[in-house]
């Protein structure tokens, strides 16, 4: 059985999805009924979410395609 | 069993099929790596082109992004040599642990993390994002944003999978440290550092 300092330590790998399916369950029992670690593992979700919303930024500019495009043009592979 | 060698046609229009949809997500890391909007468009048009001209090492149907981010890496390593660092010597297990215990801190006041949903701070996580050095960043973006696994990560960093996990907790660690003291200065949060349990 997994406790609350197993779980924090491998809570990134759970989220990130890269934990093998042998310790998934495990870690999905314990945060379904600890009202500790469930906190923790909202709070980590959340924050995230909210760096690949912050880390997406602005695309290039409409002609970058274009700009690209036109530089392939001209060589050869 | 090799892939039969392509005409020039067929190639570019493997290579139109393949990399060019691409273009964006180029860009952007592109960009998470030169902070500059002119910086990013050379950077990633310089990866298309290497690409193009190296087409024929990469092999049909495997993950052409993570190519095109190899590429890209590589050439902004060669601009921009990077010095020395003191690297990460913490492992994951260790930085896992800081951050849950970051966040011990600050639950007391803000149990169900309303904070993060504020514009303001989105807006500062992305100056955050920005600041890290840019060993830590990369990997932020590889992971977080452009949604690479650890094992991708370490191909195209050419490092273990263990320092990309160190450095990736650690940069995410360090900006939720910069994200809790600008809540902190803002009033959105209380100030748990001199009472609280960490």
């Amino acid at each position: 059985m997994i406790d609350c300092h197993g779980v924090m330590k491998r809570l990134w790998e759970y989220l990130d999805g890269e934990l093998p399916v042998s310790d998934v369950e495990g870690i999905r029992e314990h945060l379904a009924v600890c009202a500790r670690c469930y906190p923790q593992y909202r709070f980590q979700l959340a924050f995230l979410a909210a760096v690949a919303h912050a880390g997406t930024g602005p695309g290039p500019r409409p002609a970058f395609a274009e700009r690209v495009r036109a530089a392939l043009g001209s060589t050869e592979s | 069993m090799p892939t039969p060698a392509l005409n020039g046609t067929e190639s570019r229009a493997a290579f139109e099929r393949e990399a060019l949809p691409h273009l964006d997500s180029v860009y952007r890391f592109a960009r998470s790596l030169t902070r500059d909007d002119t910086a990013a468009e050379d950077l990633a048009q310089d990866t298309f082109l290497q690409a193009w001209r190296a087409w024929h090492q990469y092999t049909p149907g495997t993950n052409c992004l993570a190519w095109l981010f190899t590429i890209c890496r590589n050439l902004r390593a060669r601009q921009a040599p990077r010095t020395q660092r003191e690297e990460a010597t913490d492992s994951a297990d260790l930085e896992s642990l800081a951050a849950a215990a970051l966040h011990a801190s600050l639950v007391e006041t803000d149990p169900h993390g309303q904070f993060l949903e504020m514009p303001d701070l989105r807006d500062r996580l992305s100056q955050e994002l920005l600041r890290l050095p840019e060993e830590y960043r990369e990997v932020v973006v590889l992971a977080d944003v452009q949604d690479q696994s650890y094992a991708t990560i370490a191909e195209i960093l050419g490092v273990p999978v263990g320092t990309v996990k160190s450095r990736l907790f650690r940069g995410r660690r360090m900006l939720q440290e910069g994200l809790i003291e600008f809540a902190r200065d803002a009033g959105i949060v209380a100030d748990a550092r001199s009472g609280g349990s960490v």
